[in-house]
């Protein structure tokens, strides 16, 4: 299958075209998700009340009962738990990679081994961040190197 | 977390029994002497009994790299410690200060083996991996870089 993205005119409304024999339920469930999930995140920042665009952020981590959204180089708080932002963006490219981070697979520049099964993600903004043992599997599945237990 | 620890199991009891495999045909080889058959047994098991620490320990998901550390020291000790029993209870040999400097050998032997199996295997799926997000990310980053 081929993914074509095309950018629209300037002023035109964005469209999903999906040109295919017969959608499968896994094609239909996928899309609908795209377009019911509600990304909007708003970041907390000392008295700064931010709108976040999820597809800025690095990761998330949870840490002492809050919930942090690391850009580039700022740190925001988000009032979610991080299974709550997990199911959000599941859908999209986000992966949890321990059972405190979910990582965004698009800011990873690429993946070394670590001792023990582990993994470590070296991300775009130089940041690296370890992928326990128990996710590598999850992640391998989001990138079609295994298939779904 | 249950089917993760009997295939880490799996793998180290194979990778643990194939190191003591062959140092047990060095050992024999070197020395000369001949073994009965039920040395084949007796591998098979110490394999199983010393893989079993390092599957509950690959359950743990540490979070710092000094703990990680830690358990990982201790687990090499246990190791040792488990081998020097099973060496006494399958009678290999006396314990004396020179066996028990041999086991260490061997124990360093059997754990830089197995780590570096897994370290291999880990590598070449890292690269697979490495490979699939470049190709799935390319062609974001140049509709990025047309865009702006």
């Amino acid at each position: 299958m081929r993914i074509i993205i095309e950018t629209p005119q300037p002023n035109d409304e964005d469209v999903v075209i999906v040109r295919c024999a017969s959608p499968d339920q896994r094609l239909i469930s996928m899309l609908l998700s795209y377009q019911t999930a509600n990304t909007e995140l708003t970041g907390y920042l000392d008295d700064k009340i931010v709108r976040l665009n999820y597809q800025d952020v690095f990761y998330f981590e949870a840490n002492e009962n809050r919930v942090f959204a690391y850009y580039h180089s700022d740190v925001y708080e988000v009032k979610y738990k991080l299974y709550e932002l997990e199911e959000l963006f599941m859908p999209l490219d986000f992966v949890r990679c321990s059972k405190s981070m979910i990582v965004n697979m698009e800011k990873i520049e690429y993946l070394s081994p670590l001792f023990s099964g582990k993994l470590e993600a070296h991300l775009k903004n130089g940041e690296k961040v370890v992928i326990s043992r128990q996710y590598v599997h999850t992640l391998k599945v989001r990138l079609g190197i295994e298939e779904v237990d | 977390m249950v089917k993760e620890f009997f295939i880490s199991l799996l793998h180290y009891f194979v990778d643990i029994t194939t190191a003591v495999l062959i140092a047990a045909a060095i050992y024999l080889t070197v020395s000369g002497q001949q073994m009965e058959s039920v040395i084949l047994w007796q591998i098979l098991l110490s394999g199983f009994i010393t893989a079993l620490p390092t599957a509950i320990l690959l359950c743990l998901d540490t979070r710092s790299a000094k703990l990680s550390m830690i358990l990982w020291f201790t687990h090499f000790l246990l190791i040792f410690v488990i081998t020097l029993l099973l060496l006494k209870m399958f009678g290999w040999c006396r314990i004396t200060p020179l066996s028990a400097f041999l086991t260490f050998l061997a124990v360093v032997f059997i754990y830089l083996f197995t780590c570096s199996v897994h370290y291999l295997v880990d590598r070449k799926h890292t690269t697979l991996m490495n490979e699939q997000l470049k190709k799935r990310y390319a062609g974001t980053e140049k509709a990025q870089k047309e865009n702006t």
